[in-house]
């Protein structure tokens, strides 16, 4: 297992587009790094740099302390995971899961085995354990019954199981995986995510994980990495991410539904001005200098109060059951809104309701799009 | 919106039914109004045909601006005019049109070719037509046949111009080597004597060339009073004289150096090498080559002198006529016409204009004394040497057999220009002729071909298949609707299924008959008679040509299919990658393919000529470092390299399936490549273990198209080499060819394309059953 460092990489395309920013990324030995965002945000051209399918156009990649940019693919001792599994369709299974290793093997000629016993005895001896090791990597991944298949006999999911294997059975330094499940139906894919999880933790090897789907993220990632327009925007733990997500796009991306934002001003008193309203704010942020700025409350943190203080005035456009909890859908002065809460009756669309943010569950970012999150005080 | 669409699709609809109507309407009114104009009688329409071989431009124009003025002194009869090209075309264009039953009025025919299409009944009579005492007998004797030997009996054809031969010589190059002029009465011991002298002037120098067409061999063997024909017109070659004749000239040519060229064998017209004025002496030439000579400048323009010497003498003088007449058609509607026409053809004034051109030598006595053909003014100067030959000048007459000339050529070609034993020629090709005398297609009587059962049979056949598809059609349960839909798709398919039936499937059928008949595709198909398998029996039981043609054309596919297709994979690989500029490279190399064909073939030629071609000009020096030398393709080592030769141009042509490569390639995924990389495969194992591994149903197909295209190769063989050597590039189509068109034996080819298809089908078949193992086609379901 190893460490990968990232030190002051970029990617500029041949035509001058610029897909990587600048980044240091340094991931630890053991660790689960998620690369999540939009697409085309550069992550998975982040990842290809890491294997060595893109050039890197500036600073070094090293992988356990060695430089690797000019390092071929092979030479890096990593594996890799495709959206689109990437089996060789004319191999059968178990020739999919040792190809890597065949490749890899010290003693491979036929030729010297017709003159030399003991090369014969040390080509059959790696020949017994490449079986051994696809057999056991078939059997952590409960597809000892598919190796003789071809690939087009398998189902998705077994496919997937598939390409995880031929990345396990070769043991490498790092695991890269680029939306290894964006390709398997919603069910399959959390059964997959729970089993990667697993994986990780039976195995200990470094994982750098590219998704844009911020769900898998959460759950795969024991640290994050949010890129956005090849920019990254914020590297953390995934309850940090969520909890105090570093600008408004992070916190936009990351959570379902999406936060709720109010674009307005705060006054001299310390009270946020949007749409003829006139909410306090908590009081964490009532040092937050005055002028335009952004509130963000995700839509479990509004409540359905009687009251009118410190309440947003709406109306039910729509309910969506969802079981254990309803999202509420509602229009309002300060726009549309999104409130998750516990099923009660009495709740109709159309109806005209109060809601309010909870103390806190409100961030504050400077105005704009991509407008930084305010420290609370 | 949907009426827009639909009224949109009517106008189209009824724009094609206008379309369609409007074109068979203009066609069908024309052929009508040809049929009835011509029977009404208003105005009389013959139809002329000609080529135009050594004459080129000039011969078109003779004949045009004969017939223009035949057409003025005639008002009421019309001349049309067709010249398809050299006389090879000439003659296929010939034989189809007498086989469709409607042959030109008036044609050239060669004094060869009076056998077969006099026994066809495809040749008029003309004793009655013309008086002949005027013409040089020996040109009009080559035009009789009795039946059974021709130069007597019946009058076929009258000859429109005639030549002997001889040969032109560098009479520069005479000087310099200080070597007398030839006279008219020089003999063969003169002639080397010069070539030797002349070749060694150097500098590039050479003495003389020979060609060996089999009627010059002929005449060769003349000047030593033997002949391979008998006085009866059998093959008799055990005169020693034939033999040590033989050996002198092969010997000339391959025993010495530059005293003999030998480039006639290249395909390259011996004729030209003289215009260079580094040849001594180039023939036995007739009268044909004078206008291309006559553009040598004159010596103080930086040219040289030449003129023109008759057939050397060896123990007798003697020499050969070549003639071409006009015949006439037995079946023409307007004998009259066609016969006023004929006179008109051959008579005084359009001699007189013709020899003016200095191109012919005209059959008229009277003409070809006069000043019309004598002209010392120009050269050659010695005009009058053609026509004193003429007394002890013949036609080289052969057998009635066509196929007899073709294969004494070929056999001397094996000697005389590959350089291999004259004995086992020699007795190879007497024992060709006894074997095919003794062949039962030769001598039997078969019954005529029970052509009425056999179309009575095929269409009880087809209702019983028709009224099958229909009862299978309606057997199954279908709704309305998908019978509506179903019905739909036929009548759409109909035009196709019609055209295949008839125009496809039907010639299939067709040639399937042929190939047990004895047919010389000349007359109608009545005249064709059934032999059983007596063509497939000889073929594979006596037929040399038949193995040897299988054998070179074998060793071309083992060689042009691996080679080819391997050249266009690795072109499309290096096409495949994304760099600036490639489309120029991908349509550089796919251009070739597009250029194919009579025009690549006579490039190439250029490039494989032994001496000073491209290719042996950049071996030479290459192999020379290991004291060897580069071959001569299509001469004395074509037997083994005239087939490679041809894989090797072939290379010329991989544009098509480089095409089909790229997009396979094209079809990879790029992460299979990233995943193997990963995995630790460097480029070649890629290649190896996954790009050809996925290209494999694409290899398989372009191996298929390539094994199936290179069992057909014709049209380099037939423009380059026509198959000589010997047979030693004598391609399978190209051997069938010669059989169907230059032999007459349209059921023997039949049945030889019976073969070829049943070889290449049990081919195929045996490449697809054994392909499972290392073709996938995984790549392509995924």
């Amino acid at each position: 297992m190893a460490n990968v460092q990232l030190q002051q990489v970029g990617k500029t395309y041949d035509g001058g587009v610029r897909a990587v920013e600048t980044m240091d990324l340094s991931i630890a030995d053991g660790e689960f790094l998620v690369l999540v965002g939009p697409s085309g945000c550069g992550k998975s051209t982040t990842l290809r740099m890491i294997a060595g399918l893109e050039e890197v156009t500036d600073g070094t990649i090293s992988i356990d302390g060695r430089v690797v940019n000019d390092v071929h693919p092979s030479e890096r001792d990593i594996a890799m995971v495709f959206q689109n599994y990437a089996l060789y369709p004319h191999m059968t299974v178990a020739g999919n899961l040792s190809f890597g290793l065949e490749r890899r093997r010290r003693h491979p000629s036929r030729l010297r085995g017709l003159f030399d016993a003991g090369y014969r005895s040390a080509r059959r001896e790696e020949l017994r354990s490449i079986r051994e090791r696809v057999e056991k990597a078939a059997r952590m991944l409960g597809i000892e019954a598919l190796l003789g298949r071809h690939p087009r006999e398998l189902s998705g999911g077994q496919r997937q199981r598939v390409a995880l294997g031929r990345a396990l059975v070769r043991d490498p330094k790092a695991f890269l995986f680029d939306e290894p499940l964006s390709n398997l139906d919603a069910k399959l894919r959390v059964e997959m995510r729970t089993e990667l999880r697993i994986l990780h933790r039976q195995l200990g090897a470094t994982m750098i994980y590219v998704t844009h789907d911020q769900e898998e993220a959460m759950t795969l990632g024991d640290r994050l990495v949010v890129m956005h327009d090849g920019i990254v925007q914020q590297v953390d733990t995934p309850d940090r991410v969520y909890r105090e997500p570093a600008n408004r796009f992070v916190a936009s991306f990351v959570g379902t539904p999406t936060m709720n934002f109010f674009e307005g001003s705060v006054d001299s008193a310390a009270r946020f001005q949007v749409a003829g309203l006139s909410l306090s704010l908590p009081a964490a942020h009532r040092s937050t200098p005055a002028g335009p700025c952004t509130i963000g409350v995700r839509p479990d943190a509004l409540e359905l109060v009687s009251d009118s203080e410190n309440a947003i005035p709406c109306s039910i456009e729509t309910i969506e059951f969802l079981g254990d909890r309803i999202d509420l859908i509602l229009n309002s002065d300060v726009g549309r809104l999104v409130c998750r809460t516990a099923p009660r009756s009495g709740l109709a669309e159309g109806d005209a309701v109060l809601l309010r943010p909870t103390e806190a569950g409100v961030h504050l970012f400077e105005p704009g799009p991509d407008g930084a999150r305010r420290s609370k005080s | 919106m949907r009426l827009v669409t639909s009224i949109v699709r009517w106008i189209v609809l009824g724009c094609a039914v206008l379309l369609t109507v409007w074109a068979f309407g203009r066609v069908g009114y024309r052929e009508l109004s040809r049929v009835f104009s011509g029977g009404a009688g208003d105005s009389i329409e013959l139809v002329v045909m000609h080529w135009s071989g050594g004459g080129g431009q000039q011969e078109d124009q003779i004949v045009e601006d004969t017939l223009s003025a035949f057409e003025r002194e005639h008002p009421g009869i019309v001349v049309r005019r067709i010249n398809p090209g050299d006389s090879g075309q000439y003659f296929t264009k010939l034989q189809t049109m007498m086989a469709a039953g409607e042959p030109p009025d008036v044609f050239y025919m060669d004094f060869e070719r009076i056998p077969t299409f006099a026994s066809a009944g495809q040749l008029a009579p003309l004793d009655e037509a013309i008086a002949v005492e005027e013409y040089f007998t020996p040109a009009v004797d080559a035009f009789r046949f009795d039946g059974t030997r021709q130069g007597r009996g019946t009058l076929y054809g009258i000859p429109k111009d005639f030549t002997t031969v001889g040969f032109y010589y560098n009479a520069s190059l005479f000087r310099r080597a200080g070597v007398p002029l030839p006279e008219d009465d020089w003999t063969w011991d003169d002639f080397i004597t010069a070539a030797r002298r002349i070749a060694e002037l150097g500098d590039g120098v050479r003495g003389a060339e020979i060609v060996t067409w089999p009627w010059i061999v002929r005449a060769l063997l003349w000047t030593e009073g033997v002949d391979i024909l008998d006085a009866e017109g059998e093959l008799d070659l055990s005169d020693p004289r034939i033999a040590s004749t033989l050996e002198r000239l092969r010997a000339w040519r391959f025993d010495e150096e530059n005293t003999l060229l030998g480039a006639e064998a290249e395909g390259l017209d011996p004729s030209s090498l003289f215009l260079t004025g580094r040849l001594g002496m180039v023939g036995p030439f007739g009268r044909w080559v004078v206008p291309s000579f006559r553009s040598i400048p004159p010596v103080d323009e930086g040219g040289f002198d030449w003129n023109f010497a008759p057939l050397p003498r060896g123990s007798e003088q003697a020499n050969v006529i070549a003639t071409v007449a006009w015949g006439m058609s037995p079946t023409s509607p307007h004998p009259e016409a066609a016969q006023r026409l004929l006179a008109w053809l051959v008579g005084r004034e359009t001699q007189e204009s013709q020899s003016r051109l200095g191109l012919a030598i005209p059959t008229l006595r009277s003409v070809a004394y006069s000043d019309a053909f004598i002209d010392a003014e120009v050269a050659p100067s010695n005009d009058r040497a053609y026509l004193d030959a003429v007394e002890h000048a013949r036609v080289a007459v052969w057998p009635t057999d066509p196929e007899f000339s073709t294969q004494f050529g070929r056999w001397m070609d094996l000697t005389l220009r590959t350089g291999r034993d004259l004995d086992s020629s020699l007795s190879g090709f007497g024992g060709w002729w006894r074997d095919k005398q003794a062949s039962p297609l030769a001598n039997r009587d078969f019954p005529a071909m029970p052509w009425s059962i056999i179309v009575i049979i095929s269409v009880v056949l087809l209702f019983v298949l028709g009224f099958f598809a229909v009862a299978v059609a309606r057997g199954g349960r279908l709704s309305t609707a998908r019978r509506a839909e179903e019905r739909a798709g036929y009548l759409l398919a109909m035009p196709w299924l019609i055209g295949l039936v008839l125009l496809l499937a039907g010639p299939i059928v067709l040639s399937f008959l042929l190939s047990m008949t004895r047919w010389n595709g000349l007359g109608p198909l009545g005249t064709a008679e059934y032999v059983g398998f007596a063509n497939y029996h000889r073929i594979f039981v006596e037929d040399t040509t038949f193995r040897e043609s299988l054998r070179v054309t074998a060793y071309y596919v083992l060689l042009a299919v691996p080679l080819g297709q391997a050249f266009a994979l690795g072109a499309a690989l290096l096409l495949n990658a994304r760099l600036r500029g490639v489309e120029f490279f991908r349509a550089a190399w796919y251009l070739p393919s597009v250029l194919a064909g009579v025009g690549m073939s006579v490039l190439f030629l250029w490039v494989f000529k032994s001496d000073g071609g491209l290719l042996n000009t950049l071996l030479d020096p290459v192999l020379g470092l290991f004291g060897l030398e580069p071959p001569e393709w299509f001469n004395r080592d074509a037997r083994l390299f005239g087939v490679p030769a041809f894989a090797l141009m072939n290379l010329w042509l991989i544009g098509g399936s480089m095409m089909i490569y790229l997009a396979g390639l094209r079809n990879i995924p790029e992460e299979l490549n990233e995943a193997a990389s990963i995995d630790g495969a460097r480029a070649w194992r890629r290649f190896r273990s996954v790009t050809l591994p996925m290209l494999g149903p694409i290899v398989l197909f372009n191996g298929i198209m390539a094994l199936i295209g290179s069992f057909q190769v014709f049209t380099q063989a037939f423009i380059m080499t026509s198959g000589g050597p010997g047979d030693d590039t004598r391609f399978y189509v190209l051997y069938l060819y010669n059989k169907a068109f230059d032999f007459y034996d349209m059921g023997y080819a039949s049945a030889l394309a019976w073969i070829l298809l049943v070889v290449v089908l049990l081919l195929t078949g045996l490449v697809l059953r054994t392909s499972g193992r290392f073709v996938h086609y995984e790549g392509l379901r995924q």
